[in-house]
């Protein structure tokens, strides 16, 4: 289990994630998305969780999502103490327009802004030489 | 196969929080120990478990490949049959099913089941976070530490906040679930935590990640528990007083709606709670006590709900307008559940609703004892799935009625 210089986790890469993280770092999101029954599989699959088709090419996603749910998290908890100094963190599941849902920390948000089915964009932290993440701003309505 | 089998003899160590000064115990001593305490309830030596079956839980600290076969090299036991539970808080539950279908089939006639567990003896890199393979490494956590995923108190937080969001369910109520794990623990002289608190101190009490407070946490402890299972004519044999599994239901990985956007409001309850009830042939009104696992008070609620008790979304409702005590018209959590008695292991907490519904249909839960109880129902919730509750779902109806 690496850590970053920050004091924060950073994920173990093999082969198969290594896209995902490669194109975070760079800027961009990429999804493996299914050749037989078109869904967009996250985080990433051996096969699809929805056919079983091991045939799941690199998509690249709008970043666009809504807030599913979202939770202020106020102490690091089962986690690294590297997040001490990001706190309060604000986590979310968000349903990206591609399909499937993931966790993504909002930035740029007050926390009594934060809410179900705010619309928001993905962005990106570079993690390390290797990999980046997704975070997500508010979309700007309309 | 409803009742061909009956639980004769359960156990459960003290917990510790291992304060300076108290014994630290491995996960083997309390795992012996538990055995212990159930084989004396059961009237049997571990010698009567050779070419038996032997069951082990899976526990949070290291442990072998071969970690059922090295537990009975400790033990000294020489089983015909191991089984090895890797489903969290479902697995105590989980190997009772395997272990009747097991008996059932006339492989063996009994099975010792164990489970134990010190995850407060791990070293941690932050609070919570043992480093065990469990927890810091695989693509679960690859793709949520770093992502700033605290743990489960952010992971159910997020589920409670959409259950709020969806359903008409406030704090309050969840507050009562809460405070009747105390008012029961304090009946329990095995609960860690045995001062009763209020509605408000619970409301008072601080937030670790919207909505989910510090009293809505388990406090995490070391410890063991233990049961026996056996042919129905063997348990007649044994004792007055056997306790049937008279049905059970399982699901490991639901999903409620699509597997892309699932409705995290809803458990796995939904499927294994109605087949059990139906298996066992009873009804809501049949249903003496209810031991869900309560990680979290609001997943009891949910799982009232999923079990049919009330429609979805009025658990909250459910919970005010019932009488939650052992002597209410809802007996729920009667040992004070893991909230109040602590949770010993992720992995062992699972025992907990099983021990004390055995507890309670054998008449032997002393102050807290809920009269006349003949048939209860309790649960095993495990694993944490990416973005939603519960790998794991197991209902079992217990009676003492065949």
């Amino acid at each position: 289990m690496a850590t970053s210089a920050q004091g924060k986790p950073l994920p173990a890469i093999t082969d198969l994630t290594r896209p995902f993280w490669t194109a975070a770092r760079e800027g961009r999101l990429l999804l493996q998305r299914c050749s037989r029954c078109g869904t967009f599989n996250f985080h990433p699959k051996p096969w699809c969780i929805e056919c079983g088709c091991r045939d799941m090419p690199w998509t690249e996603a709008s970043g666009r999502g809504t807030v599913y749910a979202h939770t202020i998290s106020r102490s690091v908890a089962m986690n690294h103490p590297g997040w001490q100094a990001d706190l309060p963190v604000l986590m979310t599941l968000i349903d990206l327009d591609e399909g499937p849902r993931l966790y993504g920390q909002v930035i740029g948000c007050a926390p009594e802004a934060l809410h179900i089915g705010l619309r928001v964009q993905a962005c990106f932290e570079p993690i390390s030489d290797e990999a980046g993440i997704p975070k997500f701003r508010p979309l700007a309505e309309g | 196969m409803r009742s061909q089998v009956a639980i004769v003899g359960y156990g459960r160590t003290p917990y510790s929080r291992a304060k300076p000064g108290e014994p630290v115990r491995t996960v083997d001593e309390y795992i012996a120990w538990a055995a212990e305490l159930a084989l004396a309830r059961a009237g049997m030596s571990k010698n009567d478990f050779d070419g038996q079956g032997l069951g082990v839980a899976h526990a949070e600290v290291a442990h072998t490949v071969n970690w059922s076969a090295a537990t009975a090299e400790v033990l000294g036991i020489s089983p015909q049959v191991l089984l090895r539970a890797d489903q969290g808080g479902a697995s105590a539950s989980s190997m009772l099913i395997r272990a009747a279908a097991m008996i059932h089939a006339g492989i063996v006639d009994r099975v010792l089941v164990v489970g134990a567990d010190t995850p407060l003896n791990m070293p941690s890199v932050a609070p919570g976070l043992p480093l065990s393979p469990e927890r810091t490494r695989g693509v679960f956590w690859d793709f949520q530490g770093p992502f700033g995923v605290m743990g489960a108190s952010a992971q159910f937080a997020l589920i409670y906040a959409r259950y709020r969001h969806e359903h008409r369910v406030t704090d309050e109520q969840m507050a009562r679930i809460a405070v009747n794990t105390r008012f029961h623990a304090s009946l329990n002289e095995g609960a860690i935590y045995r001062t009763p608190f209020t509605v408000d101190d619970y409301l008072g009490s601080r937030m670790l990640s919207d909505p989910i407070r510090l009293l809505d946490c388990v406090p995490i402890v070391n410890g063991g528990l233990a049961y026996v299972v056996t042919s129905a004519e063997t348990a007649r044999s044994l004792t007055d007083r056997p306790v049937y599994l008279r049905g059970f239901g399982e699901i490991n990985n639901y999903y409620h709606g699509s597997r892309s956007r699932p409705d995290v409001t809803y458990t796995g309850f939904v499927r294994s709670g109605p087949q059990a009830m139906a298996m066992a042939g009873v009804d809501h009104d049949a249903i003496d006590l209810f031991n869900p696992y309560d990680d979290y008070p609001f997943i009891a609620a949910m799982t009232i709900e999923d079990h049919g008790f009330c429609r979805k979304g009025e658990g909250g409702r459910f919970v005010e307008e019932r009488n939650l005590r052992f002597d209410g018209d809802f007996p729920l959590l009667t040992d004070g559940g893991q909230l109040s008695g602590g949770q010993p292991g992720g992995a062992i907490g699972g025992f907990m609703p099983l021990v004390e519904t055995v507890t309670q249909l054998r008449g032997e839960a002393g102050a807290r004892q809920v009269p006349g109880a003949r048939t209860g129902i309790a649960c095993g919730f495990g694993g944490i799935p990416y973005g939603r509750p519960g790998r794991s779902c197991i209902s079992l109806v217990l009676s003492t009625e065949p």
